[in-house]
């Protein structure tokens, strides 16, 4: 049995390294840096794709050339405020386009809209330039209009419809919710799990390379002791990181459901990672030769974890979304079942080498 | 002929150092967790990812919109009792009842709407293609053109728009130059017709298939012909080329670590002592221990080009990729006093070299700052766009050249005095700085370590823009400039550390004054020079003028350069070399304070 003493004495002895180092705070540094990062992202991105965001913002009105004869398409522009169409020769609109003079140039082919061929739009807007693709998302939904008119027109020559589903209101705005929740806040809270099972190889190859374990070996610390203490360490700076995490992501205003529950996920599946980089580095006594094993059996622990359904990625995603299967708790205790092998197995683990 | 036989000794030693750590207890392993990684990948490749599975809950009235719905793991469908008229009380996100589809209020439930109307634009994609009519389905084809419009920096003061204007006139513009060969869209004929109708299915099976497109992605697919439909008119999604990254970036950066482990075993308990001791030049020692190392990245890279069947031309970027890592690798492999202090800070490194690599790629084909990043390039060789031997120096320069410095540095300081070092980061980093001033020629060293941090200010300075650049205005120019100034101070104070670590010369006024003009000097030198080789582009934007305002008059810059160092000295002088972050808060001040009134005009 391990003394808890002793292994409480090692935990402590090395958060207090890792603060003195001052290496957690550059971790936490790196979350801050992170966490900014994504939400300017957020703000960037949903002012580049959704034009109602960066339409709020400037009130801007565009000039769009329109060459050509149609009128259907002219009144669409000339009906949406952030439009002013111009009716004009193509090569005098194609001209105050490169000036800058102009947002856009549309030019529609002299088909009828029941020919039986399409109707051709050629579109010219400004290559490599930001604003471009902030007009072009506003074109695209005057087009679609277009389409819809037309289709309408045709409608006899179809052969059958599609269902018709007609949302009762609109959705105001491209919001990013889905990419939030479902993608960035698993990643960013597995994020401490990785830095911790990569922390412990590097805690316990470090006693070996610097040859410092044979002094901690003459205390009367077993090397269970020791790399239980180890283990502790990184385990308790988990919830730490995660906590930063939540903090920082609800100043960012994404508010996340079922807080506890999420942490017990985060740190148990922690765990479970920690212990086998645990064992991997007992076992290898080397940080290269450990770190290259376990960033690759990482990888696939993590990518089977990925493709099992009701994973504890998924359950924190639900949980955090606040919609998760009462089932959650079960998977909980699968991951304590998992870490209580794992906790047999490094045991073993240190004993061989102990004796050997 | 001496030295490239003792260079090839050294990578040798390397090599054989490397396969005795690989080859034993590992190689078997290895191979065993390679196998599982296939297994796995084949393994997820057919059960997919399941991260987002339940996400929103959905209630149908009638089975028929299981069709629109279908496979997609996001929702968990309930049937809807038919009184019902709350459906907030069942937990329901969406409701279809009689052909309409209700949400809850909030963020989810419009999230959940938003997902719905995708699914079921490729169900109403999926029935208008298979009509044996697809010009009545599909009415509307577009053909976008794009116009190459030239701007320079003296544009807006000849009354030239920098974008279109935001107002626009009741009357039409009237151009000075008339384009005389416009040619009228041209018609589709029904022969046509099958040509399209593969194309879209092409298009659709891309989009559905989250996995099937990234393998296209990189496989070169001709992607979608010059005729595109309307709702296929969108800018390309974000997060495609984060596969890039992953594919190329990160076996990169992991082969890069080998070389940080080599370098920080030679510390641990002094074992490249004999190896510094050897009559070979430090030069000859890190790049022998480098080669291998480089060239494994190399063949690697490669390798994937292979793979994936792409232009072996895709390789020339990713060079000064593979440069900057290692140089990154030898620097942080010298500085670390232990594991753990190397693990984070190559963390670190790897997540801000990363978003530098992956951030500005994502506007690929959409905006100039992309080709701030070599994926970039990576990204048009696989598509076909290639690129110009201009954009091959604009993207990679700042690679090159923070590499080639931080090689010198390193290699400069690779001795044992700072090698087995037990000092701090900071402490370890105003050591290397001291190594590089020189005792009789101190002031040229000065002006040297100015010049040389002028590519880590514009890489920093670039992350700025690339960060902000698409925040609303003038919030977005304020940050950068802020931002911008405290770089450049913090760079600048990099030569006073230097003076101070190296003793010599003693930090009088005098030398204080000296130096900070012999700063200012080397800062605008390096300045200017590296903005004449590639910086010309990104000058031309409101936010280049922003970052490099100086580029007008040449003697105000420099005013403002050497003052801003001589706040820091002053600071240093006075108040000792902890007073530093106070030092360079004054000068970023200052220095803000100036940006602001040269950019008084479009402010304000």
């Amino acid at each position: 049995m391990v003394n808890h003493r002793l292994v409480t004495t090692i935990a402590a002895k090395e958060v207090r390294g890792l603060a003195s180092e001052k290496t957690i705070i550059l971790a936490m540094l790196l979350q801050l840096f992170i966490a900014m990062f994504s939400s300017f992202l957020m703000v960037g991105l949903s002012a580049m794709y959704d034009p109602s965001v960066y339409g709020r913002i400037s009130g801007v009105q565009y000039g769009i050339g329109f060459a050509g004869n149609d009128t259907i398409l002219f009144d669409l522009f000339s009906r949406d405020p952030s439009f002013v169409p111009y009716r004009m020769d193509p090569g005098v609109a194609l001209g105050a386009l490169k000036e800058r003079q102009l947002a856009a140039v549309v030019w529609p082919s002299e088909t009828l809209p029941d020919d039986e061929d399409p109707v051709t739009v050629t579109l010219y807007t400004i290559s490599n330039d930001i604003q471009s693709t902030v007009i072009e998302v506003k074109i695209k939904d005057i087009l679609l209009g277009y389409e819809k008119l037309l289709r309408e027109t045709r409608k006899e020559r179809l052969d059958f419809s599609p269902v018709t589903v007609t949302p009762s209101r609109p959705v105001a705005q491209n919001s990013f919710y889905e990419f939030i929740y479902g993608l960035l806040i698993p990643m960013l809270l597995f994020m401490p799990a990785v830095i911790s099972a990569g922390l412990v190889i590097d805690l316990i190859t470090e006693e070996y390379q610097e040859q410092t374990i044979d002094t901690l070996r003459s205390t009367p610390a077993t090397l269970e002791d020791i790399v239980c203490g180890k283990i502790l360490a990184c385990i308790l700076i988990i919830p730490v990181q995660v906590a930063l995490w939540l903090v920082l992501l609800t100043i960012n205003g994404i508010r996340i459901a079922s807080l506890v529950e999420i942490l017990l996920h985060v740190v148990f599946t922690s765990t479970v990672l920690i212990l086998i980089a645990a064992t991997i580095a007992v076992y290898y006594r080397d940080r290269t030769k450990a770190q290259f094993i376990f960033s690759t059996a990482v990888i696939i622990v993590l990518l089977l974890i990925l493709a099992l359904p009701s994973n504890p990625v998924n359950l924190i995603v639900l949980l955090a979304v606040g919609g998760a299967p009462l089932y959650h708790w079960a998977v909980i205790a699968a991951s304590l079942a998992g870490c209580a092998i794992l906790v047999i197995l490094v045991r073993n683990v240190i004993r061989r080498v102990e004796y050997s | 002929m001496g030295a490239l036989s003792q260079l090839l000794t050294i990578a040798t030693w390397e090599i054989r150092r490397f396969k005795g750590n690989m080859t034993r207890d590992l190689l078997p392993v290895a191979v065993v967790l390679l196998i599982l990684l296939v297994s796995v990948s084949g393994f997820i490749a057919q059960k997919g990812i399941h991260i987002q599975d339940g996400m929103y809950r959905i209630g149908v009235d009638n089975p028929v919109y299981m069709d629109i719905i279908g496979g997609d793991p996001r929702y968990v469908v309930y049937s809807l009792p038919s009184d019902i008229s709350d459906i907030r009380s069942l937990g329901l996100d969406l409701a279809i009842r009689a052909g309409s589809l209700l949400r809850t209020n909030g963020d989810k439930g419009a999230a959940a709407q938003k997902s719905f109307e995708r699914d079921y634009q490729a169900y109403q994609d999926h029935i208008y293609r298979q009509q044996t009519d697809l010009f009545a389905a599909y009415p509307v084809w577009i053909k976008s053109e794009y116009i190459v419009s030239e701007l320079d920096f003296l544009a807006t003061q000849s009354g030239q728009h920098l974008a279109a204007p935001r107002q626009a006139y009741l009357t039409p513009p009237e151009p000075e130059n008339i384009v005389t060969d416009a040619i009228p869209p041209s018609r589709i004929s029904q022969a046509e017709m099958e040509d399209l109708r593969i194309q879209l299915e092409e298009e659709a099976a891309r989009g559905s298939d989250q996995l099937g497109r990234y393998t296209d992605l990189l496989s070169q697919q001709e992607a979608l012909g010059e005729l595109k439909i309307p709702s296929m008119l969108s800018p390309p999604l974000p997060f495609d080329t984060i596969i890039f990254i992953f594919v190329f970036i990160f076996p990169l950066y992991f082969t890069s670590q080998f070389f940080m482990m080599s370098i920080m075993d030679e510390r641990t308990l002094r074992q490249g002592e004999a190896l510094i001791a050897s009559p070979v030049s430090p030069l000859i020692l890190v790049l022998g221990k480098m080669l291998p190392y480089a060239c494994g990245m190399i063949l690697i890279a490669a390798a994937i080009l292979f793979t994936v069947n792409a232009d072996i031309m895709a390789i020339l970027p990713l060079v000064p990729v593979i440069l900057f890592f290692l140089s990154f690798a030898l620097f942080i492999g010298m500085v670390s006093r232990s594991y753990k202090e190397l693990s984070f800070i190559s963390i670190f490194f790897s997540t801000i070299a990363t978003s530098y690599l992956f951030f500005p790629s994502i506007f690929a084909n959409v905006h100039i700052v992309s080709l701030l990043s070599p994926v970039t390039l990576v990204v048009h060789v696989l598509d076909g766009t290639g690129y110009t031997p201009a954009d091959y120096v604009y993207s990679t320069a700042l690679f090159y050249l923070t590499s080639l410095v931080l090689f010198g540095i390193c290699i400069r300081n690779f001795h044992e005095e700072q090698l087995f070092t037990e000092k701090g980061l900071f402490e370890t980093l105003a050591l290397y700085l001291g190594a590089l001033v020189s005792t009789r020629y101190w002031y040229l060293s000065l002006i040297l370590i100015s010049v040389m941090t002028i590519p880590f200010v514009f890489m920093a300075q670039m992350m700025y823009l690339v960060l902000f650049f698409n925040l609303p205005m003038p919030f977005s120019l304020i940050l950068i400039m802020v931002l911008a100034a405290m770089t450049e101070e913090l760079v600048k104070a990099a030569g006073f550390i230097g003076l101070i670590s190296h003793r010599y010369p003693p930090l009088t006024w005098k030398v204080v004054i000296f130096s900070s003009i012999l700063i200012g000097l080397g800062f605008l030198l390096g300045e200017k020079l590296l903005l004449f080789i590639t910086l010309s582009q990104i000058a031309d934007s409101i936010f280049g003028a922003a970052l490099f305002l100086s580029i007008g008059l040449l003697w105000i810059p420099f005013l403002l350069h050497a003052g801003t160092a001589f706040c820091t000295g002053a600071i240093l002088k006075i108040r000792g070399k902890n007073a530093l972050p106070v030092g360079i808060a004054i000068a970023t001040i200052v220095h803000t304070l100036y940006n602001l009134y040269m950019l008084r005009g479009w402010v304000w």
